[in-house]
C-alpha cells in the first residue's frame, strides 16, 4: 500500500502531501510505513460496487469511483 | 533619416525599442523578514503544485441530478450544499486560519456546470463540436510559465491539465463521466444554444476565431473583477442570516413575487452545506490535535475547533475571529463559480473595530496581528481559479485578483486610514506574495506617514499598493450610478474589485461592543463582464485588409471595398468594424449571463451583496443596489494609437509610402521572422530574414512616427480623440440589466496572446510580439522623455470618463533608494495623480535581474513583478509576458 492510502496521509498537492502522525513530507505513492491504516475512500465502502478501472457504482445508482475520499460521507460503510 | 548603408550597420536597429540589460544586477533595497510561521507556510507554498480535484463537482452533479424538476434556484443550493459538505477538510501543522477551496494546499476544480467542453476528451466526438464552435481559439496562443507551481507536463499518475494544474489519473475517468452529464445542460452549452438567435452571430464566431475577442465573460468567470461583503456574516452570524430567511419565507410564501421565497430558502440551504464544512474543519482540527504530542501546536488545533464551531452558528467576537470568518465566506463564494478578481476591499476598516478592541483590552498584540496578517496573505496566495489555458494564462496569468484596498475617506468624508492599515502595508512588505496585491485609494486627506508606508512597500519591488486616484474613482462612479441613487458619501465606500476595476460601495452598520461602526463593502455584481478584451490592433489589421483575418485567411466583418484614400475614411471604418463587434458581443454576452442566472445563479454572493437578502433577489434579478456594471474591455490602445499615428503622418501627410507598399511590408513582417518563429515575444531580440533591407526604409519611418507618451500633440491628439469617442460609443449598448454599458481601460495580460495573433502594426511592431500593457503605458522602450512626458500624455483625455486607466512604469531601485528617494518618488506619483490621473503602479527592478531569472529560474522562485494590475510571480509567468516586462522602458531617474 502507498502513502497516498493512509488514513493519515494529508495531501498538500498531487504529487505529495505530509504524514499526520510523523509531520515529515511524503510521496502519495511511495510505499506506506507500518503504521499504515486504510484511508476511508470508496473501494473500502459495502455500498461501492466496481465496474470497470477507476469507475463504479454506489448504492448501485450513482456513478463512484474507487479512490474518492469517503471520510465527509454520511452513507459510508466499512466493508 | 539616416542614409541606408548606415542604418544597415547600425546595431540599434534591432534594439530600437529597449536595450538587451547588460552588466551588473542591482539588487532592490530592503528585504524585510516574515514571521517565522508565515515563512514556513512561504516555503511549503514554494514547493506545492497546483492541483486539481473531482470532489466538489462530483458531488454537486449527483445531487443536481437527484432534484430534476425542482425550481431552479433551489436545486442550485442543494448541489452547492451537497458540495460543500463533502468536501474533504485539510488542516496544515501551523496554520491559524482554516478552510482552502478544496483538499490540496493550491486546490481548485473544474466547474462543469458553467462549460463542460474543455474537460472531454479529444478523440470524444463532443470535443470535436466544441472545437468546431471556436470556443478555444485563444488557448492556441497562449504561453504559460513552465516554472513555480504549475504543472506542465503530465507525469506518472499525474495529468496535466491547461499547462497549469495536476490531476491524478484515477480522477480522470470520473472528471469525463461527470462532464458528460453537463453535456447541453452547461452555461455554455445552453447560453451557445441561445446565442445563435442573435442577428450577426456568424460575425461573432468568426470575431472569437480571429482572437479579435479573447473570451466569453458569460461561460468562463462570470463573476468576480468585484469587491466581496462581509456584512450580513459579522453583524449576524450564519445563524442569524438563516432566520432573517426563515422570517422573509414567512412574509413572502402565497405573496406575489414569488421568487423572493425561492431565494431565502436557497440561501438557508445553502448555509447549512457551509455550516456543514465548517464543522468538517473543526472534526479535522480536533483529530490533528489528537496526534499532535506538542502541547502549543495541540493547543493552537484545539482552539482552531473551538472557533470553528462558534462561526458556524454566531458572530465574530475577536479580531483573529473576525478574519477567520472573512476567510470562510471569501472561499465559499469562490466555491460557487469559475471567479477571477473577488477583492477583499477595505478590510482594514472593516476589521478595524475588532482589532481597535482586542488590542485595547489587552487580548492582541502589534506582533500577534502581523502573523495573523501574514497567515491570511497565504491564505489568499494559495487561491487558484481552474479554467482553461487561454484564459488562465492568456488573461489571468495564474493570478486570481484579490485587491485589498487601504486609505480612501470614511463616510464622513475625512481619511479613513487607520493603524491596523499600517499594519496590513506592513504584512505586505514581510510576507511579499502576490496576494492580496494592495491597492492605495489616494486622497489629499491622507496623511503623509501613510502615504510614505505606501512607498516603501512600492519600492521594494512588491508591485503593490498600486496608486489609485479617490477623486477620480468617485467621479467615475456618481457619472455612472447616479442614475440608481448613488450619492457623493456612498460613492466614497468603493473599492478596486480584481485588478484594477473601480467598483461601487455602500457603508452597512457593524454592531461591536455596543458601538456602531459604518463599514465600507461591495454593493453591485461583477463589473467586467460584458464584451471582453477587444483587441484594438487586430481591428486595426481588418480595416487594412478588407475584413478579413490574414492569420487565418477567413473573413470577419464585411468587406469595406474602399481604397482608404483618406485618414478619415481610414477611421471611420475602424469605428464601424469596433462597433460591429461591440453589438454583436454586448448581444451574445447578455445571453451568456441571462442564462447563467437562470441555471446557476449565485446564491452565496447575492445573500452577501446589498441589497440582495433585503429585496429577496439574486444578483442576476438585479438585487444588488447598483447594476450597472456591464463593460467593454479592450486591448492594445496604445499600438493602435501609435499605428494610426504613423499611418496618417507616412501616408497621408508626408507620403512617405504608400498603404499598398505599408500593407507589403507588413505581409513581410519588416524583413523579420515573426515572434512565433524565433520565440521571442518583444522587439528587443528579433531576428533579420534575408530581405531586410527590403524594408528597412518604410520600417525606420513607421517606428520614427509620433509615439503616445513624450508629450507629442500629434499623436496625444489622436489618442484622445479615440478615448473621448470609445466612452462615449459604449453607452449606445444596454446590458443585461437594462444599462448603458461603459468603458473599461484594462489589459490584464490579454496583450500577449492578443500580440501573438496580430499581424506587424503600421508603428513598427512586429508580428506576434507582445502590445503595450494596460491602457497609458507606452509601448516598451517609445517613451524616450522622461516620466513627466508619459504623465502629460496619459492625462491629454479625462480619465473618469471610464472605469479605469492603468499606467505601469518600471524604475531601477537606485533612484528610489534611501529616505529621499523614497520622498522623491512619492512626489512623483503625487504630481501625476494631481493631474487627473486614476493609477499608477511600478515594478521597481533592475531588467538585468529579469534576465538573469529568465535564463536562472531556478535561483528566483520568489521573484515578484508587476504584470498590469496584479503581482505575479516571475516564473509562473508565460514568456510573452515576460519577455514584454524586460523590453519595458526602464527610468534611471525621476525628473
Amino acid at each position: 500500500m502507498n502513502h497516498f492510502d493512509c488514513k493519515y496521509y494529508l495531501n498538500t498537492d498531487v504529487f505529495k502531501g505530509i504524514c499526520k502522525r510523523d509531520k515529515i513530507v511524503i510521496n502519495a505513492d511511495d510505499a506506506a510505513c507500518s503504521n499504515f491504516e486504510n484511508a476511508q475512500k470508496c473501494k473500502h465502502c459495502s455500498n461501492y460496487s466496481s465496474v470497470q478501472t477507476d469507475l463504479g457504482t454506489c448504492m448501485n445508482k450513482y456513478d463512484a469511483y474507487p479512490e474518492m475520499l469517503a471520510i465527509t460521507c454520511n452513507d459510508y460503510k466499512q466493508r | 533619416m539616416k542614409d541606408i548603408k548606415e542604418l544597415e550597420c547600425a546595431s540599434e536597429i534591432y534594439n530600437y525599442y529597449g536595450a538587451k540589460p547588460e552588466g551588473e544586477i542591482l539588487n532592490r533595497e530592503i528585504k524585510k523578514e516574515a514571521t517565522p510561521r508565515a515563512e514556513k507556510e512561504r516555503q511549503m507554498y514554494f514547493d506545492t503544485k497546483s492541483s486539481a480535484s473531482v470532489e466538489f463537482p462530483y458531488w454537486y452533479t449527483r445531487r443536481w441530478e437527484e432534484l430534476e424538476g425542482e425550481v431552479q434556484i433551489i436545486r442550485r443550493a442543494e448541489a452547492l450544499k451537497s458540495g460543500f459538505e463533502h468536501l474533504t477538510p485539510s488542516v496544515l501543522p501551523g496554520e491559524l486560519l482554516a478552510m482552502r477551496k478544496a483538499n490540496y494546499l493550491r486546490g481548485s476544480y473544474p466547474m462543469p456546470w458553467m462549460s463542460e467542453g474543455f474537460f472531454l476528451l479529444k478523440e470524444d466526438d463532443l470535443f470535436k463540436e466544441v472545437q468546431n464552435a471556436a470556443k478555444a481559439s485563444a488557448d492556441e496562443v497562449t504561453t504559460m510559465g513552465q516554472g513555480g507551481g504549475n504543472v506542465t507536463k503530465s507525469i506518472g499518475n499525474i495529468i496535466s491539465i491547461a499547462g497549469k494544474f495536476g490531476l491524478r489519473k484515477e480522477e480522470m475517468p470520473i472528471l469525463i463521466r461527470v462532464a458528460k452529464k453537463w453535456f447541453n445542460k452547461s452555461v455554455d452549452d445552453i447560453g451557445h444554444k441561445y446565442e445563435q438567435f442573435v442577428p450577426g452571430y456568424d460575425t461573432k464566431e468568426e470575431i472569437m476565431r480571429a482572437v479579435i475577442c479573447m473570451f466569453d465573460s458569460g461561460y468562463t468567470l462570470p463573476q468576480g473583477r468585484e469587491v466581496i461583503n462581509y456584512y450580513y456574516p459579522l453583524q449576524f452570524g450564519i445563524e442569524g442570516i438563516k432566520d432573517i430567511c426563515k422570517e422573509k419565507q414567512a412574509k413572502c410564501a402565497g405573496v406575489p413575487g414569488m421568487d423572493r421565497l425561492y431565494f431565502y430558502k436557497a440561501v438557508h440551504t445553502m448555509l447549512e452545506g457551509l455550516q456543514t464544512w465548517i464543522l468538517n474543519y473543526a472534526k479535522e482540527a480536533k483529530f490533528m490535535a489528537s496526534l499532535e504530542c506538542v502541547a502549543e501546536q495541540k493547543d493552537e488545533y484545539l482552539e482552531m475547533a473551538e472557533r470553528l464551531e462558534w462561526l458556524s452558528k454566531n458572530k465574530p467576537r475577536t479580531f483573529h475571529d473576525a478574519l477567520q470568518m472573512l476567510w470562510i465566506f471569501h472561499v465559499a463564494v469562490l466555491n460557487e463559480d469559475p471567479i477571477s478578481g473577488l477583492s477583499p476591499g477595505r478590510i482594514g476598516q472593516v476589521l478595524y473595530p475588532y482589532w481597535k478592541h482586542d488590542i485595547e483590552k489587552g487580548i492582541l498584540t502589534k506582533e500577534k496581528t502581523i502573523e495573523l496578517l501574514e497567515c491570511m496573505r497565504m491564505k489568499f496566495t494559495e487561491l487558484d481559479c481552474f479554467a482553461s489555458m487561454g484564459v488562465v494564462g492568456g488573461v489571468l496569468s495564474g493570478n486570481t485578483f484579490n485587491n485589498l484596498c487601504v486609505g480612501g475617506l470614511n463616510k464622513e468624508g475625512d481619511s479613513a486610514a487607520n493603524e491596523l492599515e499600517s499594519l496590513i502595508i506592513e504584512s505586505a512588505m514581510s510576507c511579499n506574495v502576490p496576494q492580496p496585491t494592495l491597492s492605495m485609494l489616494y486622497d489629499e486627506k491622507l496623511p503623509e506617514e501613510f502615504l510614505m508606508k505606501g512607498v516603501e512597500c512600492t519600492k521594494i519591488g512588491t508591485g503593490y499598493p498600486a496608486w489609485v486616484n479617490n477623486r477620480v474613482a468617485m467621479e467615475f462612479l456618481l457619472n455612472t450610478f447616479g442614475k440608481e441613487g448613488m450619492a457623493p458619501e456612498e460613492a466614497r465606500a468603493w473599492a478596486i474589485g480584481g485588478c484594477l476595476e473601480t467598483s461601487p460601495g455602500s457603508w452597512m452598520p457593524l454592531e461591536v461592543n455596543g458601538k456602531t461602526y459604518f463599514i465600507p463593502g461591495g454593493s453591485a455584481p461583477a463589473t467586467s463582464v460584458g464584451v471582453h478584451f477587444i483587441s484594438l490592433p487586430k481591428v486595426l489589421e481588418a480595416v487594412l485588409y478588407d475584413g478579413m483575418d490574414k492569420r487565418t485567411g477567413r473573413r470577419v466583418y464585411p468587406a469595406h471595398s474602399l481604397k482608404l484614400e483618406s485618414y478619415n475614411d481610414l477611421w471611420k471604418i475602424f469605428k464601424h468594424y469596433f462597433s460591429i463587434t461591440v453589438e454583436v458581443l454586448t448581444l451574445t454576452n447578455n445571453i451568456q449571463h441571462d442564462i447563467w442566472g437562470k441555471i446557476s445563479p449565485s446564491i452565496i454572493n447575492s445573500m452577501l451583496k446589498p441589497d440582495c437578502l433585503e429585496v429577496g433577489k439574486d444578483i442576476s434579478n438585479k438585487g444588488c443596489r447598483y447594476n450597472r456594471t456591464f463593460n467593454v474591455e479592450i486591448c492594445g490602445g496604445v499600438n493602435l494609437v501609435n499605428s494610426l499615428a504613423s499611418i496618417k503622418k507616412n501616408i497621408f501627410d508626408d507620403k512617405n509610402f504608400t498603404l499598398n507598399e505599408l500593407k507589403a511590408a507588413i505581409d513581410a513582417n519588416f524583413g523579420y521572422l515573426s515572434a512565433l518563429e524565433t520565440g521571442s515575444y518583444s522587439l528587443i531580440e528579433q531576428v533579420k530574414t534575408a530581405n531586410f533591407m527590403d524594408w528597412l526604409k518604410i520600417h525606420k519611418l513607421c517606428l520614427d512616427a509620433p509615439k503616445y507618451g513624450n508629450d507629442d500633440k500629434y499623436v496625444d491628439d489622436l489618442f484622445k480623440e479615440w478615448q473621448i469617442w470609445f466612452s462615449k460609443m459604449c453607452e449606445n449598448y444596454i446590458s443585461l440589466y437594462g444599462e448603458p454599458l461603459y468603458s473599461c481601460l484594462i489589459s490584464v495580460s490579454t496583450h500577449a496572446p492578443m500580440g501573438a495573433v496580430t499581424l506587424a502594426t503600421p508603428d513598427g511592431r512586429l508580428c506576434g510580439t507582445t502590445f503595450a500593457d494596460g491602457s497609458v503605458s507606452a509601448y516598451p522602450g517609445s517613451d524616450k522623455n522622461g516620466p513627466y512626458a508619459l504623465f502629460n500624455s496619459a492625462t491629454c483625455y479625462d480619465h473618469s470618463l471610464s472605469q479605469n486607466s492603468q499606467l505601469n512604469m518600471k524604475i531601477h531601485p537606485s533612484v528610489v533608494s534611501g529616505r529621499e528617494g523614497s520622498r522623491k518618488f512619492l512626489e512623483m506619483i503625487k504630481a501625476y495623480l494631481r493631474k487627473g490621473a486614476f493609477h499608477a503602479q511600478f515594478n521597481v527592478v533592475d531588467s538585468r535581474m529579469l534576465k538573469d531569472a529568465q535564463k536562472n529560474p531556478e535561483n528566483y522562485r520568489g521573484l515578484m513583478v508587476r504584470v498590469a494590475g496584479f503581482t505575479q510571480y516571475w516564473v509562473e509567468l508565460g514568456k510573452q509576458i515576460q519577455d514584454e516586462v524586460i523590453a519595458r522602458t526602464e527610468y534611471e531617474q525621476l525628473g
